[in-house]
């Protein structure tokens, strides 16, 4: 079935739409603010003139070309095009300020494509059962889940834990704006309804990042990106033995988080990456360009996005906002997404799973050449890159909701970021905390509406009391191997 | 030779942005003098409040679509995703009222943003001239498909004697499914407790299909693929009429519970907009909607048409507005 699939998938016209996809998705991803699934949303009418498996693989291509187009703001100008990149522009830029642009590119290239395709490969394998699974992660197990990712955060915090935790405080502050999510009451929206459904996060972190980064860089002194010569654009070996084991755990977390429906693809990559911070060998240069910095959470940003395909086939639950769109394509096109269609519509669905692989395989393809041309793109001299920058992230952060507030938004958190970078706080625990903190609210709330008021939820239901074991276990372990490291007078993990 | 692919990106690059900035252009410099006979010379803006690619995106794109063809003019989708439509509403209420500003309506926002203080909503059903209905898509209600209930009158004789035992799924409070409860409540005296996700359909799809909630409250075209997959038991349509969608299904009203509630969407301009403007508009709408073709097409999306025109819908928003003003003291007490 899957090779009748691949021939149908491969036709020469399935394989023209699912090209022009990749590159229509990739240039609207460079544009921070317009992601894939408003990529998607636009572009189905023109493909409502498609045949339904041409339309569906082409929005599909739309769909990867989205978020890989938001890798290359981030490692090249340090702007997150998403959430889901945010946090690769930490390692990714400064590999970039180290001439190392290519490798970055071309790693995160390769690392999505493994991530997309094992996470694929199991949607072929064990769709059913791995849906299922996704469904055992209620509200508690959910908030569980999440404890270990701000436990993860203790690795994040950089030189202090101190401006760490004002870091971290002030993303879940910045999380607490707009509508409380049980008692419906506006929460700091100074009762303008622009504020109510919280302050969306592409704008902020556009400034955070982008923005500060042109403000730290007015100085004189400061470090400039520079293009890298065609030589340094291929990985060495150290960088491939390096990257190796980080693409192996993002394709595993992005793949399992994926299959919770309603989870952001950004919570895979944070998560991602601060297990890097607590596990990959070099953990101690991530945050000053290390490979695994950008390998792990671009590899689990796409695991991610193909295991979120899982719950759309079994269940018919679109799983993000992008698959959401890309449900709609399938009715507007008469096809109800569910498990049936494996068997009403088998050629079909097989072609659609087969152009995700080839899809995948494009990508790749398509991208490793062009990261040529992406990094010259810093071969235009700075003073006129910087302007470019400019006029992109304010449209981009205007483009979010058609809205001029957002654009005040990105200039207010730009100077927040320039501040965080003059003074050393790590823009890391805020990123997490930011991404974050709606979920564990919502998850919170909700467990204690289900329990009827008591927290014994936590702890009774195995899973998620396993979830809550294993952020203890993080935690302690963190807290007790800097006490000891301190004794024996050796640097501790927190000090970068 | 070396600028070259540079120089394509450049190009390609900012040809994107003035596209995009074109997308996102609104028509400026109304001008009041121009008489409504020579309505539209120029393009519309449709305002909708949410995001790209939802259901009301969907049926006002389709529509859009069509009403360029009908009004031979552009018709601009602008997506102002937040608050619930709410600043979609705020920027509608005050546009020019030209006929040149539109906004997508969708019930119950636009009705609870008004009712509900805390919002401090800008304008009130009075800044609006409705203009017509596109589309009214009823709350279901689902249990687990080995569930002992089949039928509203199960669901409501267990609710009645076991109060806030059962707990059924809501997209947050004041959403429809919230109302739904209430007037379940107070309609059959059927208490059922609500679990809020205000953070969307899906949370709250995946949460009862975890079997962490009894009841999927929903709307009808959200439950076809979960019928489909066979995840779900659709016990009951809260209408007055048995849904297109689901014909074997028993109304509230059916087994004798006065529970309507339903999610519904629209059009309108400003208030004060010219009658023959708005007239014309809804008009087109309606030619349009009566097109087989298109019927087919919303149908296919999941979305079911329901035409009202410009004084139809005025009567319905009245009435949906007085049904929901009663409720609001039983959503809000619970929450205290």
């Amino acid at each position: 079935m899957l090779l009748d699939g691949f021939g149908a998938a491969l036709s020469p016209q399935n394989l023209a739409f699912a090209l022009i996809g990749c590159l229509l998705g990739t240039i609207l991803g460079l544009l921070p603010g317009i992601g894939s699934t408003a990529g998607m949303a636009i572009l189905i009418p023109l493909t409502l003139a498609l045949d339904p498996a041409g339309a569906i693989i082409m929005l599909a291509a739309i769909f990867y070309g989205g978020a890989y187009g938001g890798t290359i703001t981030s490692v090249l100008l340090n702007i997150p095009g998403e959430g889901e990149s945010a946090i690769t522009c930490i390692d990714g830029y400064q590999m970039t300020l180290k001439g190392r642009a290519g490798v970055a590119l071309t790693t995160a290239g390769i690392g999505s494509f493994i991530g997309g395709t094992v996470a694929t490969l199991a949607l072929v394998i064990a769709a059913e059962p791995l849906s299922r699974l996704g469904l055992k992660i209620g509200p508690p197990e959910f908030f569980s889940l999440v404890l270990i990712g701000l436990a993860l955060l203790v690795g994040l915090v950089g030189r202090s834990v101190l401006l760490g935790i004002i870091s971290a405080t002030l993303g879940l502050l910045i999380a607490m704006v707009g509508i409380d999510p049980v008692m419906g009451m506006p929460r700091f929206t100074f009762g303008d309804p622009h504020f109510f459904d919280g302050i969306s996060y592409v704008p902020v972190l556009v400034g955070l990042f982008g923005l500060g980064e042109l403000l730290a860089t007015s100085g004189q002194a400061a470090p400039r990106p520079t293009a890298p010569t065609l030589r340094e654009l291929i990985p060495s070996r150290m960088d491939a033995r390096r990257s190796a084991p980080s693409i192996a755990r993002g394709t595993v977390i992005g793949g399992l988080v994926g299959l919770i429906p309603g989870v952001s693809s950004a919570i895979s990559s944070l998560l991602a990456y601060s297990t890097e911070k607590k596990v990959a060998r070099h953990r101690d240069e991530l945050g000053t360009g290390a490979i695994e910095g950008v390998a792990a959470p671009e590899t689990a940003n796409n695991s991610h996005s193909n295991a979120a395909f899982i719950p759309l086939f079994t269940l018919g639950i679109p799983a993000s906002p992008a698959i959401a769109v890309l449900m709609g394509a399938f009715l507007q096109n008469g096809i109800t997404p569910g498990p049936t269609l494996f068997t009403e519509e088998p050629e079909l669905i097989w072609t659609v799973i087969a152009s995700l692989f080839v899809g995948n395989l494009l990508l790749l393809l398509l991208n490793v050449p062009l990261v040529s041309l992406w990094t010259r793109i810093l071969a235009i001299p700075y003073s006129v890159l910087r302007a470019v920058i400019f006029a992109f992230i304010v449209i981009g952060s205007y483009a979010v909701s058609n809205s001029v507030i957002d654009i005040y938004i990105m200039v207010a958190f730009g100077v927040i970021g320039f501040v965080f970078r003059q003074v050393g706080l790590p823009l890391a625990p805020l990123v997490l905390t930011l991404i974050l903190g709606p979920f564990l609210e919502s998850a919170l709330r909700q467990s204690l509406q289900l329990s009827r008021g008591s927290f014994s939820i936590f702890v009774d239901r195995p899973l998620s009391l396993a979830f809550l074991v294993v952020a203890a276990v993080i935690l302690l372990a963190s807290v007790f191997s800097a006490s000891l490291k301190r004794r024996a007078g050796l640097p501790t993990d927190a000090e970068v | 030779m070396k600028s070259t692919p540079l120089r394509i990106a450049a190009v390609a690059g900012a040809a994107l942005t003035l596209t995009l900035a074109g997308c996102a252009q609104t028509d400026g410099g109304a001008s009041g003098s121009e008489s409504a006979a020579d309505y539209p010379s120029k393009g519309i803006e449709l305002l909708v409040g949410y995001d790209a690619g939802g259901p009301t995106d969907t049926g006002s794109r389709l529509i859009a679509e069509e009403l360029e063809k009908k009004l031979d003019t552009s018709v601009t989708v602008t997506n102002k995703p937040s608050a619930n439509s709410q600043v979609a509403y705020t920027e509608l209420a005050q546009a020019e009222p030209d006929g040149y500003t539109m906004s997508a309506i969708t019930f119950p926002s636009a009705i609870v943003t008004v009712l509900d203080e805390s919002r401090g909503a800008d304008y009130d059903r009075d800044s609006f001239a409705p203009v017509a209905l596109q589309v009214v898509d009823p709350t279901a209600v689902a249990v687990a498909p080995d569930s002992e209930f089949d039928t509203p009158e199960d669901l409501v004789k267990y609710a009645q004697e076991n109060p806030g035992e059962l707990q059924a799924t809501t997209t947050g409070v004041g959403s429809n499914e919230h109302f739904a409860l209430a007037q379940l409540k107070e309609a059959a005296d059927a208490d059922i407790a609500p679990v809020h996700f205000a953070d969307g359909s899906t949370k709250a799809t995946t949460a009862f299909l975890g079997g962490n909630v009894d009841i999927l409250l929903a709307n009808v075209s959200d439950m076809q693929p979960l019928i489909d997959a066979g995840d779900v038991k659709v016990i009951g349509v809260m209408d007055a009429e048995r849904s297109p969608f689901l014909p074997d299904v028993e109304t509230f009203t059916e087994a004798g519970h006065d529970v309507e509630i339903s999610s519904s969407r629209g059009f309108a301009f400003p208030a004060d907009t010219p009658e023959e403007v708005v007239e014309e508009v809804s008009d087109a709408i309606g030619e349009i909607m009566e097109d087989p073709a298109f019927e087919e097409k919303m149908t296919q999306v999941g979305l079911a048409p329901s035409y009202k025109d410009a004084e139809e819908y005025a009567a319905y928003w009245d009435e949906t507005e007085a049904q929901f003003s009663e409720l609001l003291p039983l959503v809000q007490e619970e929450q205290q």
